[in-house]
């Protein structure tokens, strides 16, 4: 702590921060440690019998091929999240900042997708390719003369539809932050370009792309977040997982093994491994990205 | 000035005090219930609870909903180490081996002794309190129970020139039926059904086949599945086959198929007999029921029990236990159990209520709510086969299943590997069971 701040109130600082460093310790670090510790063992549903395994939990989750498959699925689904969101985010609201007619209506008529509750969302997308009652389906066999459309029995087609699902859903969120950036770079830079011979192809990726890199990293980093943890209750609504565990990405196997099958220990195992993967990929992030990305100009 | 003050306060204070004792005298015991009931189950069963308070100023009965069962039930065991439970609480029917050896339950069998009563227990419904018996005695007081039956669309059958009065009774013409369907064209799949994991435990409960070692569960804790045989691979099998056909197209999880049955887009459905009520009210043509289709050649046993059953938190007072008693025995009462009927489709529980709804003309009016009872009462129920399936942790493998089932209809495994996928997993999750709870 700077003490020429606080004169003469050399434990002020320490006491102002009290607070907030008491609520993450009593529920960040707290749960956290005990998580560690319960990862260790096997328990009955009530608690009522535990046993020691050791690192038993963590030798099954890393030799099941479900659990494999899950970490795979994950990073499928994170990649399609990321890459193909923010390619059309950006793609969006480099449209949206151009000059025409009525582009406050279409700003809001792209981005009011964020604040659809991801249960709605979810239930919107679910009875749109619902098999058999389902609007896409149905148009899909009338074209094709009777393929029946089925993503209840067809893994990847499920996880590309969840995938998409949650893309758009995630969209809004997206064209804001990059809408925002955009608006921040300064027209004489594209004007002295213009002037210098640049086409707008060119000028975009020479000049905008880079000064928008604060912009990209921050939203790498949230839509990282956001593919890995918040894409729950899409899931939770959409397939459950399935079908054959071809949409259960980490975060949904936690749940289902903590919360519906009651398996603390593997559970707290399970979290522990995200939170490993999530620290290290936040680092490299944090560390490479966000020292290439501009911030002064 | 200031000691009249606090004179006043005093007075204020002492009458305040006094006024809540006497209310408190007169408080009914109150005891916490929670439950799993959404939709339109759940003002039917608000109606009968206040109809129990109503009539029974003594006591009173607090309902909350608690989210799924799956979360009711998540939310019991984290509450139970705090004693912060309700007294009573609801529990799906795979739940019930946890329930058993949880340690936090009174068994209901132990309640009339405990307060100094005796009860017949043989007024309920005897198949339904087979399923929730461990040797004999009975340990939740059943409450919503169901069993699998064939929904048909006679409209739809009538249409594709077929005897509406008719329907598949095999599955061999399940097969026959489906071809005829698809020739006709007047729908593009012919069946799907609820619950899969449930109705492949019914496929196996309604020919006497174990699912599981140790009698199902039943006489001690299973060890292994024991459905990957020759009669298992031949049910995924003919599955498969027909989802392969068209005939059946795979609805997902519990009653997300009940959409396509209600608009017409398939003529059958096999689905929980809970949602008749539902399904009668939603559908636009004439809904036929029949029993759940049998695989000819193989022996007969019983349709299964699901749904969900009251449980009772172990270490209450007396008066708490007395106010559960008499909300337990009230739901059991012949009205009651007609009133939860009618307004859900679900068993009632009594056989004087059975009777009465018999009298009454209930059945002879809409036949579609005898065929539940039919089929249950027709079946043996001397065998562990048909009373159903008791398995500690019979949540997470129910979903090993289901995915077995989507990878042989995906094709991504062939019936036969797909079981045998499923059936090692399982056994690995009752191994772990046995580990944890063996003696």
């Amino acid at each position: 702590m700077n003490e020429d701040k606080f004169p003469g109130h050399k434990f002020l600082p320490y006491i102002l921060i009290t607070p907030s460093i008491a609520v993450i310790i009593i529920f960040l670090i707290g749960p956290f440690i005990q998580s560690v510790y319960t990862s260790f063992f096997v328990s009955t549903t009530f608690g009522t019998n535990t046993i020691f395994v050791g690192l038993r939990n963590y030798i099954r989750l890393f030799s099941s091929p479900d659990y494999l498959n899950s970490a795979v699925v994950t990073f499928k689904f994170a990649a399609f999240v990321i890459i193909v969101g923010l390619s059309i985010a950006l793609a969006i609201a480099q449209l949206l900042n151009q000059k025409i007619r009525g582009v406050g209506f279409y700003q809001v008529a792209l981005i009011w997708t964020y604040a659809i509750s991801p249960t709605i969302a979810g239930v919107i997308w679910a009875s749109m390719f619902a098999p058999s009652t389902g609007l896409i389906p149905y148009i899909i066999s009338k074209i094709s003369g009777g393929y029946t459309l089925n993503w209840m029995t067809n893994g990847q087609l499920a996880l590309f539809i969840v995938a998409a699902a949650a893309t758009w859903k995630m969209l809004g969120y997206n064209i804001i932050f990059f809408l925002a950036g955009l608006q921040n770079v300064p027209d004489e830079f594209l004007e002295a370009a213009q002037i210098d011979g640049a086409n707008p192809w060119k000028s975009f990726w020479r000049i905008t792309f880079p000064l928008l890199s604060p912009t990209t990293s921050f939203l790498l980093f949230v839509n990282m977040l956001y593919a890995f943890f918040q894409v729950f209750g899409l899931i939770d609504i959409m397939t459950h997982g399935g079908p054959g565990n071809a949409t259960e990405i980490l975060v949904y196997k936690l749940y289902r093994d903590g919360f519906i099958h009651l398996n603390t220990g593997s559970a707290s195992a399970q979290s522990f491994i995200i939170f490993f993967v999530i620290s290290v990929v936040a680092i490299i992030q944090l560390r490479i990205v966000t020292k290439k990305a501009i911030y002064s100009r | 000035m200031n000691a009249r003050k606090s004179l006043l306060i005093f007075l204020v204070f002492t009458l305040c005090l006094l006024l809540s004792v006497g209310t408190a005298l007169a408080q009914p015991v109150t005891i916490t219930f929670w439950h799993a009931m959404s939709g339109s189950r759940l003002g039917v069963l608000e109606s009968i609870i206040e109809g129990f308070n109503a009539t029974h100023p003594e006591f009173e009965v607090k309902p909350l909903f608690t989210g799924s069962y799956a979360e009711t039930l998540t939310k019991y065991v984290a509450a139970y180490p705090s004693k912060t439970g309700p007294n009573i609480v609801q529990s799906y029917e795979v739940g019930t081996q946890t329930m058993i050896d949880s340690g936090a339950i009174t068994p209901v069998y132990k309640i009339p002794e405990m307060l100094g009563e005796t009860w017949d227990w043989a007024q309920y419904v005897i198949p339904i309190t087979n399923y929730y018996s461990v040797e004999g005695n009975l340990w939740s007081m059943p409450f919503n129970s169901s069993t699998a039956m064939l929904y048909y669309n006679k409209d739809l059958f009538e249409k594709a020139g077929l005897d509406p009065n008719k329907p598949p009774t095999t599955w061999k013409e399940m097969e026959e039926c489906g071809e005829k369907f698809l020739a006709s064209g007047v729908v593009d799949h012919v069946y799907s059904t609820g619950w899969p994991d449930w109705i492949f435990e019914q496929a196996l409960a309604i020919h006497d086949h174990l699912y599981a070692d140790n009698d199902n569960g039943r006489s001690g804790l299973a060890t292994k599945v024991v459905f990957n045989d020759d009669f298992g691979q031949m049910v995924f099998e003919t599955w498969t086959r027909l989802h392969d056909k068209g005939i059946y197209i795979f609805g997902g999880a519990e009653y997300s198929a009940n959409t396509a049955f209600n608009s017409g887009q398939i003529a059958m459905l096999i689905q929980s007999t809970s949602s008749l009520a539902g399904i009668i009210k939603a559908a636009e043509f004439k809904v036929g029921t029949s029993f759940y289709p049998r695989f000819e050649g193989y022996p007969v046993g019983n349709s299964i029990i699901g749904g969900g059953s009251l449980w009772v938190t172990k270490g209450q007072s007396e008066e708490e236990l007395r106010a559960v008693w008499e909300f337990l025995k009230y739901l059991g009462q012949k009205d009651i159990a007609i009133q939860w009927h009618k307004g859900t489709g679900y068993f009632p529980v009594s056989g004087a209520a059975l009777k009465t709804l018999l009298d009454e003309g209930w059945f002879s009016e809409d036949q579609a709510y005898l065929t539940a009872f039919l089929q249950i009462l027709s079946g043996k129920r001397d065998t562990a086969a048909s009373t159903g399936v008791r398995l500690g942790p019979f949540v997470a493998m129910r979903e090993d299943l289901v995915s077995g089932l989507e990878k042989a209809l995906a094709g991504q495994l062939s019936p036969k590997d797909a079981l045998n996928e499923a059936a090692e997993k399982m056994n690995l999750k009752l191994k772990d069971y046995l580990e944890l709870h063996g003696k």
